[in-house]
């Protein structure tokens, strides 16, 4: 059944320009690949009867997407079940238990000694939950276009989990601001983000103070390391107020602009960075050590009216920080920057004009709807082009992801599969920079990295659930090129394979061999 | 003539099943037969670190001798009592102590005021500049570092050529030139206990990967197997530190370290380049001690382990510290430093004209500075990274390497030893 043919076949969804060659059966393949995490075994048949755009209405509407196997697995994670606040605590006492036990070490003179049971390896152990529980979302969920976009979404207003208290503050950072707003509207998710103690804290937004200012005495310092007064030294003072933020931090107002918005080349100055950080000057966490939520502090808030891209921005307390975000969430440059990525997210690694301009104009219409903005994408006829069929590389998450789909491999409650990708280069909220880890295939493909993937791929074939072993090697390819490769399978890797298992004998042998040489080489890194 | 080692390595890997030969005697046959005359130990090497995050090159290379450095830094300046003196002016950091010893034998040199005519203080946007050698502009493709090898192809017989440590490959090697990222030293190719079996797989991999046509994918995979092959041969791995060297724990010095044993291992190696981060000190950086102290600290040792490891091999080698900006001249709220401007940069190495702080100290009176704020850039980087390319390398074509930027040997700082 020919694509077009589908198209008038399914119930709903808007009319597009698909390549003439590609069946319902390739559209569904190509779907899953962009909008999912790949195909699993048989479900590009399942799609292709359902309805491919049908289908995709159905991931843009994930709320009425029943999610039970998700819901349940999700219950094998204790890291949900603690709040920020928690997850604070049981950091805090990690740390004093380890401070005691180095304390103790060098009371000793042994510095060599074993370190007994460790409270930071458990919370580092909960922490890496985190990863785990990201390859199984991806993995099964049934709403995998929230899951692609959680991702996306995480990447553009990225946090690393490895700076000080975004330790503790990244689950929730994660939880209940990026996932809920993931196919929300655009301005609600930024000024979620924002306000978030998670990326308050990256950012150094939580320490921008307007110079001069001062606290309202007694001072409980968000920062202060011991109770104010009590048994406090001359030095301890001093240590204190040299900690005491005393005048504006830059990096939140620029990295604001330049990756979350208005993109670099979005037309803002030196000048836009710092009055950006003034209007953000008192936007703060309260007491970020015990893991508390955003406070505003008016004491630490530069009075002063801003001026910002020319727009006039009166003193107006906490209000002018989201008056500020609604502007730029709402500017030209910022609907541009940020369909520009999605594009190559879902299109090509450099989209075309044609859907950026259409989903910039679907961003307008919609003021920022993010479904909205994602149908103008998938109906425009350059997500269905032959160009940009099988055009993109997976990023390494992609690659473990759909290699663990494709073979019916059930994600385990090991760090087996978060290793995995952290050994191909993406391990899971530790990018430092604020740009979150890219796209473009140019950023993953060499060869250590291909390599790395051979032999991720040849670990996953061993557990390989969704090929079972054949004797026929002819009828083993086959199949393996229809469960793994939605039959895009080249004749040349074929032949390669085929001539690879024609003296192993033993048909399991044959199958691990297989499938690793067909997971591990080129056509599957494509989607 | 030359044989392709494309066309060998296939052609080994039969020889193998059919004459029981084996292909890695005449691999390296084939290696030898495009190998420039002179040694390779005798072969130039660059290794390149770059300090991403933009390292505050004031309380790298302190200006002492400025009364503005303290007026502007009361809370983190390092204090004169602190400093390691170079010259009167200017001394180290006091964590970067271990390497005085370089500077006193004249093998180290510091270039200060040396940065990007482009004004950008996004890390994104500056470390792209730094990286694509085209300040100002970002079409470009390629790297210069590759770019370098594009043109002077004199020892691109190697995959070894050009390596970058790390899962990917950064945008300073990335191009047409071949070039290859390495992780891990030890863990490189693939992991089969069994060599037969290994050896199996991977001549699968490389066939099913020699029929990906020609984009990335395949030539990405062309160069992997390569250079499988040529370390099995050289064993890099068992190199071991010169006695008494020790790198210290941590990324830095491991990859230091891999890169002495490729270095020792003769594979060729020309352009090594390895990424640090951990500069970015907005909050609380410290001044003698502290935040920046330690990662100060961690590569002054790792730098001079690794002079001390190359001993007498450190003639041909100069290594190199970047960063994409420097940081404001007043610390900020906050007890650390915004972006700023130009920055400072390390070059040691015997062929490394060293005892000197280079490039014209632009001074830190506020009318001296860049935008009222920052370190003036007094040296573009291209001319010291054109220098070292055109005077110790053996570059031709500088105009190649950086397009759009004409270098003139008389800008050169004089780096390296004429």
């Amino acid at each position: 059944m020919h694509f077009i043919l589908a198209i008038a076949l399914a119930a709903q969804g808007p009319a597009s320009a698909p390549a003439p060659a590609l069946t319902a059966r390739d559209s569904a393949f190509h779907a899953l690949n962009r909008l999912a995490y790949g195909a699993r075994p048989g479900e590009a048949d399942s799609i292709a009867r359902f309805g491919v755009m049908r289908w995709i209405e159905r991931q843009l509407d994930a709320d009425h997407v029943p999610d039970p196997r998700l819901a349940a697995r999700e219950r094998e994670f204790k890291i949900l079940d603690y709040d920020r606040a928690d997850l604070a605590g049981r950091y805090r006492d990690a740390v004093r238990e380890r401070q005691q036990m180095q304390r103790e070490a060098a009371a000793s003179g042994d510095s060599m000694r074993p370190r007994g049971p460790a409270p930071m390896r458990e919370f580092r152990e909960l922490g890496g939950e985190l990863q785990q529980l990201a390859i199984v979302r991806a993995a099964i969920s049934e709403r995998q276009l929230r899951e692609v976009m959680v991702d996306f979404w995480t990447n553009h207003f990225n946090v690393f989990v490895g700076k000080g208290a975004d330790r503790f503050l990244l689950p929730s950072y994660i939880e209940e601001t990026i996932r809920p707003r993931a196919l929300g509207n655009f301005e609600d998710l930024l000024i979620a983000t924002a306000r978030s103690p998670a990326m308050l804290f990256y950012l150094d937004n939580a320490q921008s103070v307007a110079p001069g200012s001062a606290p309202p005495r007694p001072f409980m310092s968000p920062f202060r390391r011991r109770r104010f007064g009590m048994n406090e030294t001359n030095e301890e003072r001093q240590q204190r107020q040299r900690r005491q933020p005393t005048g504006i931090n830059e990096n939140y107002a620029r990295e604001l602009m330049e990756l979350h918005t208005l993109g670099v080349d979005g037309g803002y100055n030196q000048q836009d960075v710092i009055n950006v950080a003034r209007i953000f000057t008192g936007w703060s966490i309260e007491r970020p050590e015990r893991g508390a939520g955003f406070v505003y502090h008016d004491w630490a808030h530069d009075q002063g009216d801003k001026v910002v891209l020319g727009q006039k921005f009166k003193s107006d307390g906490e209000d002018e920080g989201v008056q500020l975000l609604k502007f730029l969430a709402n500017q030209h440059a910022t609907m541009h920057h940020v369909s520009a990525k999605l594009c190559a997210r879902f299109v090509a690694d450099e989209p075309p004009d044609g859907c950026i301009d259409a989903a910039v104009a679907a961003w307008e219409r919609s003021r920022g709807d993010i479904r909205t903005v994602l149908r103008a994408i998938f109906t425009s006829p350059d997500f269905w082009s032959a160009q940009a069929v099988r055009s993109k590389v997976k990023t390494p998450f992609e690659f473990v992801v759909s290699a663990v789909r494709a073979t019916g491999v059930e994600p385990d409650d090991t760090p087996r599969l978060a290793q995995l990708v952290a050994r191909l280069g993406e391990p899971l909220y530790q990018q430092p920079a604020p740009t979150g880890y890219a796209e473009t295939e140019a950023h993953w493909v060499n060869s250590g990295a291909l390599l790395a993937r051979m032999n991720a791929a040849m670990a996953i074939a061993k557990d390989c659930s969704s090929i079972p072993a054949i004797d026929d090697h002819a009828r083993l390819v086959d199949t393996i090129d229809q469960q793994l490769l939605g039959g895009t399978m080249s004749t040349h890797t074929r032949s390669v394979i085929l001539e690879q298992i024609t003296d192993l004998t033993d048909p399991e042998q044959a199958r691990v061999m297989a499938v690793g040489l067909a997971l591990g080489g080129p056509d599957f890194q494509k989607q | 003539m030359t044989i392709s080692r494309r066309v060998f390595v296939k052609s080994g890997g039969l020889a193998l099943v059919s004459l029981g030969l084996d292909p890695l005697f005449l691999a390296r046959a084939a290696f030898a037969s495009g190998r420039p005359t002179g040694r390779p130990s005798d072969r130039p090497t660059l290794v390149c670190l770059f300090q991403r995050g933009a390292v505050d090159g004031l309380n790298m290379i302190v200006p002492h001798g400025e009364a503005a450095y303290y007026q502007e830094r009361p809370r983190i300046a390092v204090p004169a009592k602190d400093v390691v003196d170079l010259d009167g002016h200017f001394g180290l950091h006091p964590s970067l102590a271990p390497l005085k010893e370089l500077w006193d034998n004249k093998s180290l040199a510091a270039v200060h005021a040396i940065g990007s005519p482009d004004g950008t203080r996004s890390h994104f946007d500056a470390q792209d500049y730094m990286e694509s050698g085209t300040p100002g502009v970002k079409s470009t493709g390629d790297g210069w570092m590759n770019r370098y090898c594009q043109h002077d192809q004199e020892h691109a017989n190697t995959p070894f050529r050009a390596v970058a440590f790390g899962p990917q490959l950064p945008r300073i090697l990335a191009g047409s030139a071949p070039s290859l990222a390495i992780d891990d030293l030890q863990a490189f190719g693939l992991r089969v206990p069994q060599e037969a079996a290994r050896d199996r797989l991977t001549r699968a991999f490389e066939e099913l990967y020699d029929g990906a046509g020609t984009g990335l994918l395949a030539s990405s995979s062309r160069e992997g197997f390569e250079a499988v092959q040529m370390l099995k041969r050289a064993d890099p791995t068992q190199y071991r530190p010169t006695a008494g060297v020790d790198y210290p724990p941590g990324r830095l010095g491991k990859t230091l370290l891999q890169i002495a044993q490729l270095i020792k291992a003769d594979v060729g190696l020309e352009i090594a380049f390895a990424d640090c981060s951990g500069w970015d000190t907005h909050v609380n950086q410290g001044s003698s001690e502290g935040q920046l102290s330690a990662r100060l600290r961690e590569l002054g040792l790792a730098l001079a382990a690794f002079n001390h490891d190359l001993g007498d091999r450190m003639r041909n080698i100069v290594v190199l510290t970047m960063s994409e900006f420097g940081r404001t001249i007043r610390e900020n709220g906050n007890s650390g430093t915004d972006h700023g401007h130009a920055t400072a940069m390390l070059a040691l190495g015997g062929p490394v004209n060293g005892g000197r702080v280079l490039g014209r100290w632009p001074g830190l009176g506020v009318e001296q500075r860049f935008e009222g704020r920052d370190v003036a850039v007094t040296t573009d980087f291209r001319d010291l990274f054109g220098e070292i390319l055109a005077r110790h390398q053996g570059a031709a074509d500088l105009g190649s390497v950086f397009p759009g930027y004409t270098p003139d040997p008389a800008r050169f700082l004089g780096a390296i030893r004429g």
